[in-house]
């Protein structure tokens, strides 16, 4: 019965249906009521999606929760590091002064600081070795300096750069010396022994023999080894000064009272200190009276000389 | 008129081609980016009462005239034109 009368209805719609249809302007007035309705379908129809989403959280999950920019901001401000954190508990052990940036930095962190900020990486190591060995290289010669025992120790108290020059000097000499050594031997055949080769002292030589030494040797007596030294007359060991002075005590008062006076001295045993200035010096002690100024001249070549030679 | 109405209306119903309208309007305000406009609407309605718990009658009164704006009209044209000779041609069947 139900069906009969919906199939009834149904040709009674499409009847009416076709009559409307006659006129054009029912239809445009049809087609616009069914557009509205079916536009308003959509519409609640994305609305009821949207709101659904969000109700149940599916929106959020499908479009990701908004980031919170800031916890991600850096922070720019002069008390405050990246983080926003308070610096000033930090500057207490921040006691290093970078110098490329002036930033104070940890001691701990000082030196990977450094690396960074002066952008060195490899190469700091590599230059941080060499320095290494180019003071490690200082200190052995130095100490072979010490153990030479030609070395007049009095000037090995000189600055590190004049002992190597002054090694590299002396093994230039090395040769000539031994020239000398033997000229010296055969000039002065009385004492020709090894032991007292070089190390001669003036008291036991005549006045010639001294005048043939020093025309050939420096001849300055050695603080240390009270020997003479042996190198050329223009061996940089020793200043002018020296030279001339010890010309001066040694051969020109050949005063027999000053010899004796020396030969005195020396046999009475010179002092352990006894140097080559103080050789010259306890000889020239007594003969202050006689000749104040090469004293003087002495005297101020010790003080100044430690200085003049750097 | 309103009587007439319904009668297309419901014929289009009945033969389901309402259906087939519906999806193509949808196809279409998708396609040019309708939807994700209303979308960026609701969000924004969302967003304005925070705090209180929005309900779907509110988000329809805000939402729906400012989104039958948007609909573009090549869109709103191609489907009046094609619902009416759907009509049209009905009727000589």
């Amino acid at each position: 019965m139900n069906t009969i009368v919906s199939e009834l209805s149904m040709n009674d719609l499409n009847n009416k249906f076709f009559e409307i249809m006659q006129n054009e302007s029912n239809a445009e007035d049809a087609a616009n009521f069914i557009y509205e309705s079916l536009y308003e379908d959509v519409t609640l129809g994305f609305i009821f999606e949207f709101h659904h989403g969000l109700k149940t959280g599916l929106t959020d999950l499908i479009e990701g929760e908004k980031e919170d920019d800031e916890n991600f901001k850096i922070v720019n401000s002069p008390e405050c590091d990246v983080f926003g954190l308070s610096v000033l508990k930090k500057t207490q052990d921040c006691n290093c002064a970078c110098p490329n940036c002036e930033r104070p930095v940890s001691a701990t962190r000082f030196a990977p600081h450094l690396e960074k900020c002066m952008g060195m990486g490899r190469n700091s190591s590599r230059i941080a070795s060499r320095r290494i060995a180019s003071n490690s290289r200082e200190p052995t010669s130095y100490a072979g300096l010490l153990s030479d025992d030609e070395d007049d120790a009095d000037w090995a108290g000189g600055s590190l750069h004049n002992e190597r020059r002054k090694r590299r000097i002396k093994n230039n000499n090395n040769r000539k010396t031994k020239l000398h050594n033997g000229n010296s031997r055969n000039n002065n055949g009385n004492h020709n022994s090894d032991s007292n080769d070089g190390g001669a002292t003036y008291e036991t030589m005549t006045a010639n023999e001294k005048k043939n030494l020093l025309l050939q040797i420096c001849g300055v007596v050695s603080e240390h080894t009270k020997k003479l030294c042996t190198r050329s007359t223009r061996c940089p060991q020793h200043t002018e000064e020296q030279r001339r002075a010890l010309r001066n005590s040694v051969l020109e008062p050949s005063t027999p009272e000053s010899q004796t006076m020396g030969l005195a001295a020396d046999e009475v045993g010179s002092p352990p200190d006894s140097s080559p200035s103080s050789s010259c010096s306890s000889s020239s002690r007594k003969r202050d009276r006689h000749r104040a100024p090469p004293k003087m001249k002495n005297k101020r070549d010790r003080n100044m000389s430690p200085n003049g030679r750097d | 008129m309103t009587v007439n109405n319904t009668i297309a209306h419901q014929r289009l119903i009945l033969s389901g081609d309402r259906e087939r309208f519906k999806d193509l309007l949808m196809r279409r305000l998708i396609e040019c980016g309708w939807r994700d406009q209303v979308r960026m609407l609701c969000r924004e309605v969302v967003k304005e009462n925070e705090g209180s718990n929005i309900n779907f009658d509110t988000l329809v009164t805000r939402v729906t005239p400012r989104a039958r704006a948007l609909v573009p009209d090549t869109v709103k044209k191609e489907l009046l034109q094609k619902i009416k000779s759907h009509l049209l041609t009905q009727k000589d069947q």
